[in-house]
């Protein structure tokens, strides 16, 4: 029924994103001032020119040396950041971002924070709180929920993350490095979930910097290279040569 | 049109995961699903470009979304409310203890020692009113440079309207203040003899300009503070020389004492119409019309541009963080 009226999840079309070089750290008066004087206008390119589809029940991953843009292509198409040319179509109505940390608050309790993002994603609180224990049992926390999240193990807090992303029911998931943390449990009880999103007829993008188990869950890889494509294609093919390419990446 | 799809997938993809967790699945309505924001959208289908400007439509669907997200904007003002003094033992009491303390320092100094409180019979109520209104704006405007670093990691995931995070800035310090001034005729009325009279009736709309003058700040400090953050360090700076400015801890009279140009100019500040308000509903003073005309054409500048101004650069936000 989807398929019939729009075709691919997402189209990503000519993408460019540039960071002025200062950027790095905050830019201040002094800094903008000087800029003015010196006419600087170094910058740095997170995305140049980066297209691509990914259709409905697919997987598609992300590969790439650090800094290459994977965070930033998953931003862009999460639309919390507008690029600086191209255009993204994503017509999913809703989509999820997952990366390390994910949007938590590490001096609030894990309860507290389950209710943030829930309202930050746009539900009622009835809605939250209806969801709740659910989030909470998938998320293997128990007591723990009452506990602020900077006592939480890394693992904890993927699990909490990605329990509430999933719960959320996103037509397309994006996930940024979250699968490489997490007991191998886990690890099987989210691709479980993954999988059922995409018998839904959903999407998924995974970007890791480790390699294994990509080729399993992907269906085609995107290989980008200091922003800009490098490679795209099934999944296999395409993790094999990156891993020709950069010996140094983790398998 | 939009919900027609998302009963299509009404069959959630928590059947598998309930059964993994050991719960019993309960079905899940399309009611639950995420809504849809941001500015350019129609029936499921969002475009991002490189070049949005805000149309009309977009305006529209831009308040619809503010409104959708207004538990999320609450549950956070609330929250930082709680927590800004939670580990002290007086918690809340604190809202009111600070402006009630601040109040005490300045009449002590400006009103006993300077002798500032010559010319204004009624000068407890007088500074308490000034310094109660006047500490919600210096709060909404630091809170507001704050709302977005604060929560950097919900922007870069998670995409709302933005203006949530400086209104939920405001709507926390307005209860604050709120809060605060419960206690303002405990003090004056046995002090000054300023009790309340129908003027009172006054407060809700001084209250309500007074907040989006407020918000119109927050916006403004919230957008001005991403770029720069340098705003974090002068902020202080600015709200002291504004409340030295403002005819809080001197009266009237004293301008009247210079004259001229300097009473012209004074008026000019968007406070002295603000205040004037104020004591009109709380203390039966006379309302300056002149300054309040101000007032008012410095809340649609302000309040209007600094929303404006926040919501054209909202995308760019992240990139700063």
């Amino acid at each position: 029924m989807r398929a019939a009226r729009s075709p691919q999840a997402i189209r990503v079309n000519g993408v460019g994103v540039r960071y002025r070089s200062y950027v790095d750290r905050a830019s201040t008066f002094r800094r903008v001032v000087a800029r003015r004087r010196l006419r600087q206008t170094t910058t740095v390119v997170a995305l140049e020119d980066v297209s691509f589809e990914v259709e409905w029940g697919e997987t598609m991953g992300l590969v790439g040396d650090n800094g290459a843009g994977k965070s930033t292509l998953l931003r862009v198409i999460a639309r919390t950041m507008r690029p600086d040319s191209g255009s993204v179509v994503v017509n999913g109505e809703t989509s999820t971002l997952l990366q390390l940390g994910a949007g938590f608050n590490h001096e609030l309790s894990g309860r507290r924070n389950v209710y943030l993002s829930g309202l930050a994603h746009g539900l009622a609180r009835a809605e939250v709180a209806r969801l709740f224990d659910a989030i909470v049992a998938y998320a293997e926390l128990g007591e723990a929920i009452d506990r602020p999240i900077k006592s939480y193990s890394s693992g904890m807090v993927s699990r909490l993350a990605f329990s509430i992303s999933i719960h959320l029911l996103p037509d397309i998931l994006l996930l940024d490095e979250v699968l490489a943390v997490g007991d191998a449990g886990f690890r099987k009880k989210s691709q479980a979930a993954m999988r059922e999103l995409l018998g839904q007829g959903g999407a998924v993008m995974v970007a890791s910097h480790v390699l294994s188990g990509m080729a399993e869950m992907c269906d085609r890889v995107l290989w980008l290279e200091r922003g800009r494509v490098r490679d795209l294609g099934p999944a296999e093919a395409v993790i094999e040569a990156y891993g020709r390419a950069s010996p140094s990446a983790p398998r | 049109m939009v919900r027609f799809m998302a009963c299509q997938h009404t069959t959630p993809a928590l059947g598998g995961i309930n059964a993994a967790a050991g719960v019993v699945p309960r079905p899940v309505t399309a009611k639950s699903r995420l809504p849809r924001a941001g500015h350019v959208e129609s029936a499921g289908v969002s475009t991002v470009t490189a070049d949005q400007v805000p149309s009309l439509s977009g305006w529209r669907n831009y308040v619809r979304n503010l409104w959708r997200w207004r538990e999320f904007g609450w549950f956070l003002a609330m929250g930082n409310l709680k927590a800004r003094n939670a580990s002290t033992s007086l918690g809340l009491v604190w809202w009111m203890l600070n402006p009630l303390i601040m109040a005490a320092v300045y009449f002590l100094v400006f009103g006993l020692i300077l002798g500032g409180r010559r010319g204004e019979p009624q000068f407890i109520a007088w500074l308490l009113s000034g310094v109660f209104a006047f500490n919600y704006t210096a709060t909404a405007m630091t809170s507001g440079a704050n709302s977005i670093l604060a929560n950097r990691r919900l922007l870069v995931n998670i995409r709302f309207p933005r203006l949530i995070l400086p209104i939920s800035a405001v709507i926390e310090t307005g209860v604050g203040f709120l809060m605060s001034i419960t206690v303002y005729y405990l003090i004056v009325w046995p002090a000054d003899g300023v009790s309340p009279g129908v003027t009172l009736l006054w407060l809700p709309a001084a209250v309500a300009l007074h907040t989006v003058f407020n918000l119109g700040l927050a916006g403004w400090t919230a957008r001005l503070a991403i770029p720069f953050r340098d705003i974090n360090n002068l902020m202080p700076h600015l709200t002291r020389l504004w409340l030295y400015l403002s005819p809080i801890i001197w009266p009237l009279s004293f301008l009247r004492d210079r004259g001229g140009l300097v009473e012209d100019l004074a008026v000019l500040n968007p406070m002295y119409g603000i205040l004037s308000f104020y004591r009109m509903a709380l203390m039966g003073r006379d309302l300056d019309t002149g300054a309040f005309v101000l007032a008012l054409l410095w809340t649609l500048l302000i309040g209007g541009g600094g929303i404006l101004s926040f919501v054209r650069h909202e995308g760019n936000m992240v990139r700063h963080l």
